[in-house]
C-alpha cells in the first residue's frame, strides 16, 4: 500500500513500468529462449497443446486461490482436493451415472471441501496454513480409501470433452475454461464491490471489520469457491489423463502457490492482481515444460521448484524492505 | 516482593498446563486399544512402540524449540532423509568412512540446513512456513542424487545405534529421547537462550526493544531443529538398515500434530516439553493402535489429518486467539 501511495507522489511515475508488465516481458523472453534452445520440439503442436492444457488446469485453480490469498489466508489443500475429485469422478462414472450429473456432484463436493476449510479457519479461528495442511492429508486419504490406492479408468463423453474437447474444432476446451474463470475473477477482483472488500480485508482486517465489512463471510466464501474451482481443476486433470487416481495433484500446491506469489500476490494479503497470477502461471509452466524437454530428472525438478519459491518470495520481500527504508 | 499474596505453587502450575489432560487422554486410549486388540498390551508390542517413537520424538523436540520461538519448521522430514542418506553413502562398501566422522558429518549437515533455514527466515524475513515448504522440496530433491546407490548398512555400531535393547527389554532409543528432552528442558529452564526464545515467541518486537539478540536466537533455534532432525535421520538408517532417499517423507504432519498437541502454541511463547513428550507417546500409540485394530492403511492417513485439524482447532480455542480474529 505504501508503495502505491509513494508512486502517486513520485515525479518519476511516468517511467515506472508495473510488475505485471515486467512479468509478461520475462515470459516473452522465456518463450523465445525456450523455442530456440528446445527446437524443434518446443514449438510443435505435440508439445504446445499438452502444455497449454496443463497450464489451464493450474491457472483455473490459481486464479481463485489468488482471491483467497489476497484476503490474507492460504489454502494448501488444493492438491488433496484435486486427488479426491479425480477419484470421485472415476468412481461415479464407474457406477454408470450420466456425465453432467457427475460434474455437478463433484463440483458440489469441492464446494463442501472448501466450506469445511472455511469453517475451520473463520469460525474456529485456526491458522489457515496449518489447518489446510491437515485437510490436504484428509482429502487425499479419503481419495486413497475410496479407490483403495488404485487408478480407475474415467471415460465418458462429457468428462472427455472437459479436458480434451475442442470448441469449433480448434480451441481446446480447457483454454476456454481458463479464459472464463480468469475473466470472472478479474471482474470480481478489480471491478466489483466484493473485490474492494477482499483487498480491504487483506491490507487491514481490523479496519475493515470496524468499517462494517463482514470479514468472516468474505473469507468463508473465498474458501468455498476455491474448493469448487480446485474440483474443476481436478475434473480437467481427470479428463486429460482419462484416469482417476488418488496421486493426482500431489505436490501441486507448491507450483500453484509459487506462481501466485510470482504474480505479485503478497503472503500477508492485500496485494496481488489476477493478471499477475496469469503471468506467473504462464512463466512457471513454460519453465517446467522447458526443463522437461531438456530432460531434467523429476526429482531434480523438485529442487528447482523449491528454490524458485524461495527466490521469488525473497525478491519481493527484499523489494518491500527497500521501499520501507526509502520512505 | 514479600506482599505477593498468590504463592507460586509448582503443583498448581503443573495442573494449569495441558499435561494432565494429556495424561488422562493417554489412559483412556490405553483402555480403548487394549479392549480393541488383545495384542496391544503385549510386551513385544510395547517394546515396538517405544522403539519406534525415537525418530519422531527427536524431530518433534527440535521443532518444539523452533515453535516456542514463534517459528515453524516443515523441512525436518527432508533433513532427516538427507542426513540419513549421506551417512549411509559414506558408510557404504568402498568408502567406509569411520563412524565418528560420519556422525559428525551428519550433524554438521543438520546444523547447516538449519542455518540456511534460519538465515532465509530471519534475515530476508520470509514467512517460516513458506520457506521451510520450499526447503522441504529442495532437500528431498537433493536426496535423490544418491537414489540409485541403494546403500546398505553393514557397520555394526550404526546398526546397534538405533536397534539395541538394554538388558533385552529396554530400547536404547528411549534413552536418547529422554536425554534429548531433558537437555532441552534444562536449556529452557536455566539458560539465557531458553528464556530469550520464550520472550521472542511471546512478543518479538518487545524482545527486540528490550535488547534480546532476536535474530541470533532464532537462527540458533532453527539450527537445533536441524541438528535433531539429522540425528533422527541416523536413527532411521540404523533401524531400517539402508539409506533410501524417501526416508522421512510426510513426517512433518505427524510432528506438527505432536508438538501442537503437546501444548506448544502456534505463534510461540508458550509450551512445555513434558507435554510434547506425552503427546509423542499418545500419537505413536494411536499409530500403533490403528494398525492393531486393523484400520485400512489409507484410512490412517485420513485419521492423522483429521487429528491435526482437531488438535490445531483445540489450540486455537485454548489460546483464545479467535476472540481477536474478526
Amino acid at each position: 500500500m505504501a508503495e502505491n501511495a509513494n508512486a502517486g507522489i513520485s515525479k518519476k511515475r511516468h517511467f515506472k513500468i508495473n510488475n505485471t508488465a515486467i512479468l509478461f516481458i520475462i515470459l516473452a523472453g522465456m518463450f523465445i529462449i525456450a523455442s530456440y534452445v528446445g527446437r524443434p520440439f518446443f514449438f510443435s503442436k505435440l508439445n504446445l497443446i499438452p502444455m497449454i492444457n496443463n497450464l489451464s488446469f493450474i491457472g483455473v485453480v490459481a486464479a481463485v486461490l489468488t482471491m483467497v490469498m489476497v484476503t490474507g489466508e492460504i489454502d494448501f489443500s488444493i492438491g488433496g482436493n484435486i486427488g479426491l475429485t479425480a477419484c470421485l469422478t472415476a468412481l461415479l462414472l464407474e457406477r454408470g451415472l450420466p456425465g453432467w450429473l457427475v460434474v455437478v456432484i463433484v463440483l458440489a463436493t469441492g464446494a463442501a471441501m472448501g466450506a469445511f476449510n472455511g469453517m475451520v479457519v473463520t469460525v474456529i479461528g485456526v491458522n489457515s496454513m496449518i489447518a489446510t495442511i491437515g485437510t490436504m492429508f484428509i482429502w487425499r486419504g479419503i481419495g486413497y480409501t475410496l479407490t483403495n490406492g488404485e487408478s480407475i479408468l474415467a471415460m465418458n463423453p462429457v468428462i472427455d470433452y472437459i479436458g480434451r474437447g475442442f470448441v469449433f474444432k480448434v480451441i481446446p476446451f480447457p483454454i476456454v475454461l481458463l479464459v472464463v474463470v480468469f475473466t470472472i475473477t478479474y471482474i470480481v477482483m478489480h471491478h466489483s464491490k466484493w473485490g474492494r472488500k477482499i483487498y480491504a480485508i487483506g491490507s487491514n482486517p481490523l479496519a475493515s471489520f470496524l468499517s462494517g465489512i463482514n470479514v468472516k463471510k468474505v473469507k468463508f466464501i473465498g474458501f468455498l469457491i476455491c474448493g469448487m474451482t480446485a474440483s474443476l481443476g481436478g475434473l480437467i486433470l481427470t479428463s486429460l489423463t482419462a484416469v482417476g487416481m488418488p496421486q493426482h495433484g500431489q505436490g501441486l500446491e507448491l507450483l500453484i502457490i509459487s506462481s501466485i506469489i510470482l504474480g505479485g500476490t503478497v503472503l500477508g494479503g492485500g496485494k496481488g492482481t489476477i493478471l499477475g497470477t496469469l503471468a506467473g502461471v504462464f512463466i512457471l509452466s513454460v519453465l517446467y515444460n522447458f526443463l522437461t524437454i531438456m530432460n531434467i530428472y523429476y526429482f531434480y525438478m523438485q529442487i528447482v521448484q523449491g528454490t524458485i519459491l524461495i527466490l521469488i518470495v525473497s525478491t519481493y520481500e527484499m523489494k518491500q524492505t527497500m521501499i520501507r527504508r526509502r520512505t | 516482593m514479600e506482599k505477593v499474596t498468590k504463592k507460586y505453587s509448582p503443583v498448581m502450575n503443573f495442573l494449569r498446563t495441558p499435561t494432565p489432560t494429556l495424561i488422562g487422554i493417554y489412559i483412556v486410549m490405553l483402555i480403548f486399544f487394549s479392549l480393541g486388540s488383545e495384542n496391544f498390551l503385549a510386551i513385544q508390542n510395547m517394546k515396538g512402540i517405544f522403539n519406534n517413537f525415537a525418530v519422531f520424538g527427536i524431530m518433534a523436540a527440535g521443532v518444539a524449540v523452533v515453535m516456542v520461538g514463534g517459528g515453524f519448521d516443515l523441512s525436518v522430514g527432508s533433513v532427516a532423509g538427507l542426513a540419513g542418506i549421506v551417512s549411509a553413502v559414506l558408510l557404504m562398501k568402498g568408502i567406509e568412512l569411520s563412524t565418528p566422522y560420519v556422525f559428525v558429518i551428519a550433524m554438521v549437515i543438520g546444523c547447516l540446513v538449519g542455518l540456511i533455514n534460519g538465515l532465509i527466515i530471519v534475515k530476508v524475513g520470509i514467512n517460516p512456513i513458506i520457506t521451510t515448504l520450499g526447503t522441504l522440496a529442495i532437500f528431498r530433491g537433493i536426496c535423490y542424487f544418491w537414489a540409485d546407490l541403494n546403500p546398505r548398512i553393514y557397520n555394526i555400531f550404526v546398526q546397534n545405534f538405533g536397534r539395541k535393547y538394554i538388558g533385552g527389554v529396554f530400547p536404547v532409543t528411549t534413552v536418547y529421547i529422554i536425554v534429548a528432552f531433558t537437555i532441552i528442558t534444562l536449556i529452557f529452564k536455566f539458560t539465557r537462550f531458553g528464556r530469550n526464545l520464550f520472550a521472542i515467541g511471546g512478543n518479538e518486537n518487545l524482545a527486540r526493544l528490550v535488547g534480546i539478540p532476536v535474530d541470533r536466537t532464532k537462527i540458533i533455534s532453527y539450527m537445533i531443529s536441524g541438528f535433531f532432525a539429522a540425528i533422527a535421520g541416523l536413527l532411521l538408517i540404523s533401524q531400517l538398515g539402508s539409506g533410501r532417499p524417501e526416508y522421512g517423507t510426510g513426517a512433518e504432519l505427524e510432528i506438527i500434530t505432536i508438538v501442537v498437541l503437546g501444548g506448544v502454541i502456534v505463534g510461540g511463547g508458550k509450551g512445555n516439553f513434558l507435554g510434547v513428550f506425552i503427546a509423542l507417546v499418545i500419537i505413536q500409540t494411536i499409530s500403533n493402535g490403528l494398525v492393531l485394530i486393523d484400520l485400512p492403511v489409507y484410512l490412517r492417513m485420513v485419521v492423522k489429518g483429521a487429528l491435526l485439524v482437531l488438535v490445531i482447532a483445540i489450540d486455537a480455542i485454548r489460546s483464545k486467539r479467535h476472540l481477536l480474529r474478526y
